[in-house]
């Protein structure tokens, strides 16, 4: 004996049905294959039965033709419970509300921890995201990726060695190392200055210390240019003993230096460069799906550089697969230029500065002479020979009781 | 033709054990103490009432009575009476105890 005759989520109907021999009409009923449970026999000229509320259209077409009357008296189930709330506006609108609340809520930063620092550097960095947009009440995907924002918060505050930044559904945890400025010894030991290459002394200023060379001097690699040991000599002639002092040597000495530079200059290049006008565009993403919400049509750009940024949009804890796309499209042109072969050495000659520049720091090059040149494959390949004045001071601690 | 139909089922029934509710067309009438009956393989439904249920069978009629009769179940073939059952009567086709009640 199988009891399924509960359909509550399909929903049933009771009707009463009225007539001479009303249950006739369920027999006609069940004849053509509607299921009917629940039958009473209410009068004599009246039956009541429960059908479910998808046979309620045939009930319609079977009465036809017979003379009894059919009136609904109850409703039951899902489908019912459902249609009277909807019937009811303003729940359905707070409801929507509510949804559209919590959605909205879930997707705005609610708190910004930050751990790790003192609270000097923790109202810095706190200031500092303030400036990037990250404080509470601000929207989640208008912000730059954590790794973004990390990036920037390390050359903005100087202070901070590392910072880890977790976002955790609606709240960011920023973790900071503060960096430990160690301060220099304030008397460092004894020590010499010794020459750090080869070059011609042109300068010599000695603050501290013995100098052991002049000005014009050649030196090498290692040469010691200021000693820290001091002699009295007054007193050494007196007596036997001398008396010896050790001093940190310290001092500037500018020497000529000289390098040769191998630089290759092609004869053709070409750039791109962004001219600055760009248009944004926004998606609504679902998967590989994209919906434009603003910014239609494309941009009379001949060259257009784009910039795609992703967020997610979240709904309580969760990622929606809904996520919102900014596109900024760049101008950008390209200019090829070709150069001469004497343009080419120029800017091969400037190039070879700069990049000796870089490497040694402060200096100053003096000049420069091109020692040998030649093109190949569509580039000229120079070898140039540098003078250049810097500091070549290296120093050397001193063994003290030797 | 038909004759030999009919005669060979009851044969079969009895020599093969087959159900004789699914060879020979026949009601199969479940009942569970005063509660519930349960008629399976009718051919319709006669008349119905608070006291008493007339279903068609294949040959005759099979009348029930009781009282507070509720029909908990109504498929093509199958019926699920609820209520105080009080006696199972068979009625053959114009046979005897065959009575028309209006």
């Amino acid at each position: 004996m199988k009891q399924k005759n509960k359909p509550n989520a399909a929903g049933a109907v009771t009707i009463v049905v009225t007539g001479d021999r009303p249950e006739l009409f369920f027999q006609h009923c069940t004849s053509h294959g509607i299921r009917i449970w629940d039958v009473m026999k209410t009068s004599n000229q009246a039956c009541q039965g429960t059908i479910s509320l998808k046979d309620t259209k045939y009930i319609k077409g079977l009465r036809r033709g017979m003379h009894y009357k059919i009136k609904f008296i109850d409703r039951k189930g899902f489908p019912f419970i459902i249609r009277r709330y909807l019937r009811k506006k303003e729940l359905l609108f707070a409801f929507i509300l509510s949804c559209l609340f919590l959605f909205i809520l879930s997707n705005i930063v609610w708190d910004v921890k930050i751990t790790g620092v003192p609270k000097d550097i923790e109202e810095k960095i706190g200031k500092q995201l303030k400036e990037y947009g990250i404080q509470p009440g601000s929207w989640i995907f208008s912000l730059n990726s954590p790794k973004q924002i990390q990036q920037q918060l390390l050359s903005d505050v100087p202070e901070l060695l590392w910072v880890g930044i977790d976002q955790k559904g609606t709240t960011f945890q920023l973790e900071g190392v503060e960096k430990i400025v160690v301060k220099e010894e304030a008397e460092p030991k004894p020590r010499n200055l010794i020459a750090a290459k080869k070059g011609i002394i042109k300068k010599m200023y000695v603050s501290q210390g013995v100098p052991k060379v002049e000005v014009h001097d050649y030196v090498e690699k290692g040469d010691l240019l200021v000693s820290g040991k001091m002699v009295d000599e007054e007193e050494s002639e007196e007596n036997e003993k001398k008396k010896i002092k050790y001093v940190a040597a310290d001092g500037d000495i500018t020497a000529l230096t000289w390098y040769e530079v191998k630089v290759s200059v092609p004869l053709k290049t070409s750039s791109e460069q962004l001219t600055g006008n760009q248009e944004k565009k926004y998606h609504l993403g679902f998967g590989d799906f994209n919906i434009p919400v603003w910014g239609f049509g494309s941009p009379d750009f001949k060259n257009i550089q784009q910039e795609k940024q992703e967020a997610k949009l979240r709904f309580l804890k969760w990622d929606l697969p809904v996520k919102i796309i900014e596109t900024k499209l760049h101008e950008k042109t390209y200019t090829s230029v070709k150069r001469t072969k004497q343009e080419a050495i120029e800017a091969g000659i400037t190039q070879a500065k700069e990049q000796l520049k870089l490497e040694l720091g402060e200096a100053s090059i003096l000049s420069e002479k091109v020692l040998h040149e030649t093109i190949e494959n569509g580039k000229v390949k120079l070898n140039l020979y540098m003078s250049v004045e810097e500091n070549i001071i290296a120093t050397q601690p001193l063994r003290q009781g030797d | 033709m038909k004759k030999w139909h009919q005669q060979i089922r009851p044969w079969l029934t009895k020599s093969f054990a087959l159900p004789s509710d699914v060879l020979l067309e026949l009601p199969r009438i479940t009942v569970i103490g005063q509660l519930h009956v349960y008629i399976e393989n009718h051919k319709g439904l006669a008349s119905y009432s608070d006291t008493e249920l007339k279903l068609k069978a294949n040959k005759g009629y099979i009348r029930i009575t009781g009282s507070a009769f509720v029909l908990k179940l109504m498929l093509p073939e199958e019926i699920l009476l609820e209520g105080t059952i009080r006696d199972i009567t068979f009625i053959p086709d114009g046979g005897e105890g065959y009575e028309t009640k209006k």
